[in-house]
């Protein structure tokens, strides 16, 4: 039962280890870490002597600091030990992997682990993050502070709590806290894309584990489509059905066509029958065409409803449709012939009928035309949203402001990291 | 807008192979093939066969790491052999690659200053282009440049197509291997490999293919990319060799720079063969001096574990924009200052670039073969015994060629 304050793990590797005669049981070459009580805590030294391993319990420790660390027993009494890929070891595991840290909502990467005694275990308080934990890999922390004093500054020490980790790998989410998980939830989800674009797929698709599908469904699109493909591309079918079913139909449908027609075919597949038709309906338009970038979710009624009827239908409609400001008036063949607004709607008396308070005189865009051209409409006339309507009057969907904006403006996180 | 749609799709998925094998013919390359074309004629052609297979063998396992396991090669290094390798990598990689900018900044120099514009005012225009341009500019518009400044090296093409060169000898000279003990033959023959295979580009080449989420599906479409890209690389040094081997060669005209070249060519090619070669050692030479920099930035930083991205300020990317900044504005003054030591600075450059390689090339044989991190796409037992002779064969020319900048004189055969 080894007492101590704290350290670093990079300041007792290859340590010696003693026993009780000051003999030398070998180095320390690793750290085997498990689950703890409130935080991951060491259950094991790592012990290495003539190229075999053998493993000390932390229990057989009698001495534990960065200057002495020596045991209870003799090398008789030390068990072998092999690598094994399921054991969590922290310098294999840990050391010089990146992380999320969930505080900064930022990637980093782990330079070294601060370890400290909290009741009778050691337990895994912080990562270094920081320049002062490179040098102090390299070995040239003292240098790095002398220098810093002879430029008057100081070397910071940028660590971060164990609390606010979440680690990328499967293994490390075992151990990992469930605050880091709740915090990544409440985080951005631009944010959460932005340390998306920043990881592996693998890794990135672990990150997505951890979401409610809510927020990895927001989060995958605020990424490039190349990246939410190969998510996607990555994960198992129904995570990915989930997923695909809470994006608005537009956004799925885009997903859907840059992935492989087998993998689209399976997803779609496993969608409830009225989302798959709509995001079916999508997919057959051409990418830069305004079909190719509406979405087929809006809020229309007809003509023959009052105010008060739709006011109550809209409270309902309005939960799961993404752009409500416009109330399109459709008759009985599914054609459009008015436009009110959300603003019409609360403003006008209840007993009003929809077609009283309806603009008869108002801007479409057939399926086929160019993006660019929904884009200048758009503009032109200061719309939130432009129906798209073909030839023969049938409304098809609408064209958003916001889908408008990531054309002319593509989302930092929706551009390229690093030039090609 | 359909077509142009349509070919920048195309050029999505062919992009990084391509890109990087393209930038690869920077100003030290251009040098290397004029230089190697001006003494002697076709009779380096032939290196370019061994050295394309090479660089395909090569590439190819960098490209498919980068596909398989999502991470560039830094990250790999650092995530496999720890920080202090890592660490001494990066910082190889800085002092070459700051001498590959220099490098590349003289080579604009030196083209624009025969195009009759001084230095001193072009090059604080480039830098500042090129650093604006990186920091400020949309990526759709930095790309498009990127692309279009690719397509310029088909002009050393059409030079070598304007030279008229006796087809029969030319080819002769590609595929059939003339081994001359001569110490300059060796030299040049080994430089040709020394400035197609450079530490930076596998780096480069694998962080592009990881950003881009080529996945395991596409990974064909990728090798042959790679593969194109490659050959690319080499036909344009194969032209620039033949340009300079059937107009230079037989009037004895020796030089020691791609910008003699140019002026070289003038008298006896004419003013266009003059204009492609000075225009086109200029845009390599920004192109070089655009991605060098760039690349070392996010690579060290990467491995750092360092906030990077060009759209980031000083504050909150310090070490990125830094490191960026001081390379570019480093090598300017350096190209700049008259009477600096830019030989011995690109000479450093060339020996710490063949002292990383070695390196480099081991690790990623290791990591390639790491079924940790590979699974089932490790290299095949057969392609391990190429890919292993390979790398020594190129290991042992490095060597080679590192001993004999450093010690000249005992480099004599």
């Amino acid at each position: 039962m080894p007492f101590f304050g704290e350290l670093f793990v990079s300041e007792i590797l290859k340590k010696p280890v003693l026993d009780p005669k000051g003999e030398e049981l070998g180095r320390v070459k690793d750290l085997l870490v498990v689950r703890g009580e409130a935080l991951p805590k060491i259950s094991s030294l790592i012990v290495e002597k003539k190229r075999k391993l053998f493993s000390l319990p932390w229990a057989d420790l009698n001495i534990f600091n960065k200057r002495i660390i020596s045991a209870n027993i003799y090398s008789e009494s030390l068990k072998s030990y092999e690598m094994s890929e399921e054991d969590l070891l922290l310098v294999r595991d840990i050391f010089d992997k990146q992380i999320v840290d969930a505080n900064g909502a930022k990637v980093v990467r782990v330079n070294d682990v601060k370890l400290e005694g909290f009741n009778t275990e050691a337990v895994l308080i912080a990562a270094d993050v920081g320049m002062r934990g490179i040098m102090r890999r390299l070995g040239v922390e003292r240098g790095g502070e002398d220098l810093m004093r002879v430029l008057r500054g100081n070397l910071p020490y940028n660590l971060i709590s164990w609390d606010y980790i979440q680690p990328l790998e499967p293994k490390l989410t075992a151990i990992s806290l469930t605050i880091p998980r709740q915090m990544m939830s409440e985080l951005h989800p631009a944010d959460l894309a932005a340390i998306i674009s920043q990881v592996s797929h693998k890794e990135g698709a672990t990150f997505i584990k951890d979401l409610d599908v809510e927020t990895a469904a927001e989060m995958l699109s605020e990424l490039e489509p190349d990246t939410q493909a190969a998510i996607i591309t990555g994960m198992d079918t129904e995570k990915a059905a989930d997923i695909i079913e809470e994006m608005p139909p537009d956004e799925a449908a885009d997903v859907l066509s840059d992935i492989p027609a087998e993998k689209a075919h399976e997803i779609l597949g496993n969608l409830e029958k009225e989302d798959a038709e709509d995001i079916q309906e999508l997919l057959g338009h051409e990418e830069d065409t305004a079909g190719g970038i509406m979405t087929n979710e809006y809020i229309a009624y007809s003509p023959e409803m009052t105010v008060k009827e739709a006011s109550d239908r809209f409270k309902v409609n309005a939960r799961d449709v993404e752009t409500v400001y416009y109330i399109y008036v459709l008759d009985k063949d599914e054609k459009l012939i008015g436009i009110t607004s959300l603003r019409e709607l609360l403003l006008a008396e209840p007993d009003c009928l929809i077609a009283d308070i309806m603009e008869t005189n108002f801007k479409t865009v057939s399926p086929g035309e160019d993006e660019m051209v929904a884009a200048g409409i758009i503009s032109k006339y200061n719309l939130l949203a432009l129906p798209v309507v073909d030839e023969n009057g049938y409304m098809h969907g609408i064209v958003t402001v916001d889908d408008i904006i990531d054309i002319l403006l593509p989302p930092s996180a929706k551009r390229k990291r690093r030039k090609v | 807008m359909n077509l142009y749609r349509k070919i920048a799709l195309f050029l999505a998925v062919m992009g990084p192979g391509i890109i990087t094998a393209n930038i690869d013919n920077d100003a030290s390359g251009i040098t290397t093939y004029s230089v190697a074309g001006a003494r002697f004629g076709y009779g380096l052609l032939w290196t370019l066969v061994p050295t394309t297979i090479a660089l395909v063998v090569i590439q190819e396992m960098i490209a498919r790491m980068g596909v398989i396991t999502g991470k560039g090669l830094s990250d790999l290094i650092r995530e496999n052999y720890g920080i202090k390798a890592a660490f001494f990598m990066m910082l190889g990689l800085l002092i070459a690659n700051f001498g590959n900018t220099v490098a590349n900044l003289a080579g604009w120099a030196a083209s624009m200053e025969i195009l009759g514009l001084s230095k001193y005012i072009m090059i604080p225009v480039g830098a500042i282009s090129i650093w604006m341009l990186v920091t400020k500019g949309s990526y759709r518009f930095v790309e498009k440049i990127l692309l279009f400044a690719c397509l310029l090296y088909f002009g050393y093409v059409i030079s070598g197509l304007m030279a008229k060169p006796e087809w029969g000898p030319v080819l002769k000279s590609t595929f059939v291997p003339q081994l001359r003990w001569d110490s300059e033959y060796v030299m040049l023959s080994i430089a040709i490999i020394g400035t197609t295979i450079t530490p930076w580009m596998q780096f480069y080449l694998q962080s592009s293919i990881a950003e881009k989420g080529i996945t395991k599906e596409q990974y064909k479409a990728s090798r042959l990319d790679v593969i194109i890209g490659c050959s690319i690389t080499d036909i344009i040094s194969f032209f620039i060799i033949v340009t300079c081997g059937t107009l230079l060669f037989p009037h004895g005209i020796r030089i020691n720079e791609a910008s003699e070249a140019a002026l070289a060519l003038k008298p006896l090619a004419g003013d266009y063969a003059y204009l492609i070669f000075s225009l086109c050692l200029a845009n390599a030479s920004l192109l070089g001096a655009i991605i060098v920099p760039l690349a070392t930035a996010y690579y060290i930083c990467e491995a750092m574990g360092w906030e990077a991205g060009v759209n980031k300020t000083f504050k909150d990317a310090p070490q990125f924009m830094w490191i960026y900044t001081l390379t570019i504005a480093l090598a300017s003054i350096v190209v700049m200052i008259p009477g600096a030591p830019l030989v011995f600075l690109m000479v450093l450059s060339a020996v710490i670039n063949g002292l990383l390689l070695p390196f480099v090339l081991v690790y990623a044989l290791l990591l390639v073969n790491n079924k940790k991190l590979m699974g089932e796409y490790t290299n095949p037992k057969s392609y391990n015994y190429i890919s292993w002779s390979t790398i020594v064969v190129i290991i042992c020319l490095t060597v080679f060629f590192v001993v004999t900048i450093i010690m000249p004189e005992g480099g004599k055969i």
